[in-house]
């Protein structure tokens, strides 16, 4: 049971209906007007106050390409808490599901598209980057409806077992990001796409990283990591790294260039590959816009320690498109030294000064927390709740223009 | 070739999370070795924070811990004859699927301190798997 708090438009009261009840044998669902699908977040834990979108506007939906699994999860925590709530599995569901879930963010992970599972991927030969292993179809079909505000039965690709398992309930959601290693493959999954981002690790940081992930399990050392990312490279180079020329924002991580020659991989250059003219997006700048900046912040009123931190921010072409590019490289050792970056930026989308270090702070245990990485997920999480909110604003406008052209 | 990788000498402290750059790190290193080691069937003498909370997590996490080791042989083997066969290719997509898959399990227990099993088991107590692991 429970109350529906509604935001009266012109248009009419948007319906509301207990999420968190579906899977059980009572649905219990108040709508106020049938026309409109529900589109809510979960109940709350108190079992009495839903809360619903007001807006007549449809879904928004992210794509984020990544390589290696799903819960590209930095990213999406950080994501998710800009917009607040944390992201969790569905509950009561399959427990190998790799859907995340949040007051009002759902992110699917597209590995459930897979039309191959392990045994039949084996089979025919491919990997799971090739296309061929993926149901562009079914991909487009349930993006399309889900944004259009209808529930679709999504498949679950187990990662564990390699298999195909029952499908589950995935209800339209206020934000809906779609991450994997084909969210801008089809042409027409690209079309519904309100924003995508891609996320370009460089090969030496590629096998840093990896190695960080898997020498500490049995089975793997030096060589097969390094065997690993080769064979797969064809694959990747062929049908992932192409993606990147549609991407709205590219973020870029390469080994710095602050320590000459030697390099132990601590230390990030990250590239904020922003998009010009897209729609509802401003990209961020240093100090004039347009302009080619190179700053380094440490000097006269901030200390640095070595190896210190650099800013490049300038206009570009990427893929023939044209694009604000800004960098950092190096790492910030102190909330000073944040909050200095943070005030010479502009067009941040921040709701209020010092936003970002904020959101910085609250994830300090999050990995590049202390450097580009961090930093530009942080502002891109900030740049979509602000392209976010403009389409709800753009949605919200139009059908009270509607009522009065009646009158 | 891997021509493009800088050697392997200049990487060993990669990339590591601040807390983790400390103590942490140690700490997780620990963890790892109390897991091998158990593993290896010597009595485990500290049990480490964060972990399964269920015997089902706790299975799941050793068969994938077995399936890298048995899943890096066969790559290694089929790649012995053709290395830029599609088999190749597909066995170490398997290797990395699965990597991926134990250390998104590992993130979970570890830093999420969230067992996959919790809301399965809360509503299925008595089953196998929902038995709380102890070492």
């Amino acid at each position: 049971m429970g109350v529906c708090t509604t935001l009266h438009t012109a248009a009419a009261a948007p319906p509301c209906h207990l999420r968190g009840f579906y899977q059980h044998k009572q649905q219990v669902l108040f709508y106020r007007n049938t026309a409109y699908t529900p589109r809510c977040g979960r109940a709350h834990s108190a079992g009495l106050a839903v809360r619903c979108s007001g807006a007549a506007g449809e879904t928004v939906v992210i794509g984020l390409a990544a390589d290696s699994g799903c819960g590209k999860s930095t990213f999406m925590r950080r994501l998710t808490s800009v917009f607040g709530g944390a992201a969790e599995p569905p509950r009561g569901g399959n427990p190998d599901s790799n859907t995340l879930i949040s007051d009002t963010t759902t992110v699917i992970c597209l590995d459930d598209y897979h039309s191959l599972d392990r045994t039949g991927r084996k089979e025919k030969g491919v990997t799971a980057l090739d296309p061929r292993a993926n149901d562009f179809d079914l991909m487009y079909e349930q993006v399309k409806a889900i944004k259009e505000g209808k529930a679709v039965d999504k498949p679950i690709y187990n990662h564990v077992t390699g298999l195909l398992d029952q499908p589950e309930l995935i209800k339209p959601p206020k934000i809906l990001v779609i991450e994997g290693l084909h969210p801008m493959f089809d042409q027409r999954v690209r079309d519904l796409l309100d924003f995508s981002i891609y996320l370009d690790i460089s090969n030496e940081v590629k096998f840093a990283w990896k190695i960080q992930r898997d020498m500490a399990e049995r089975g793997h050392s030096l060589e097969s990591i390094k065997a690993s990312i080769e064979a797969r490279k064809p694959d990747f180079d062929a049908y992932i790294d192409p993606q990147k020329q549609y991407a709205d924002a590219v973020i870029e991580v390469l080994p710095t260039q602050l320590i000459p020659d030697d390099n132990e991989g601590k230390v990030l250059r990250v590239r904020l590959i922003m998009k010009e003219g897209v729609k509802n997006f401003a990209p961020v700048y240093l100090f004039d816009e347009g302009s080619t900046i190179s700053w380094i912040p440490c000097g006269r009123k901030l200390t640095c320690s070595y190896p210190g931190i650099k800013f490049t921010y300038g206009p570009d072409t990427y893929y023939d498109h044209e694009v604000s590019v800004l960098e950092m490289d190096g790492q910030f050792d102190r909330l000073d030294e944040l909050i200095y970056v943070e005030s010479h930026l502009s067009n941040l989308s921040a709701k209020f000064y010092g936003e970002v270090t904020q959101q910085m702070l609250k994830h300090s245990d999050f990995p590049g927390s202390n450097n580009g990485t961090g930093l530009f997920q942080t502002i891109v999480g900030l740049k979509i709740r602000d392209l976010y909110e403009q389409i709800v604003a753009e949605g919200a406008s139009s059908p009270l223009k509607a009522t009065t052209t009646k009158a | 070739m891997a021509t493009s990788f800088f050697s392997p000498l200049s990487f060993p402290s990669v990339l590591t999370p601040p807390c983790q750059r400390s103590g942490l790190a140690g700490f997780h290193r620990d963890t790892m070795r109390i897991r091998r080691e158990a593993a290896a069937g010597r009595t485990l003498t500290v049990r480490a924070m964060g972990g399964p909370k269920y015997m089902g997590t706790h299975t799941r996490e050793k068969k994938l811990a077995e399936m890298i080791e048995e899943k890096v042989n066969d790559a290694k083997e089929v790649c012995e004859g053709d290395a830029t066969s599609d088999e190749c290719k597909v066995a170490w997509d398997e290797v990395e699927e699965i990597s991926q898959a134990k250390a998104d399990l590992r993130r979970k227990l570890m830093v999420e301190k969230l067992d996959p099993l919790e809301s399965f088991c809360s509503d299925n107590p008595e089953t196998e798997e929902c038995r709380i692991y102890e070492d």
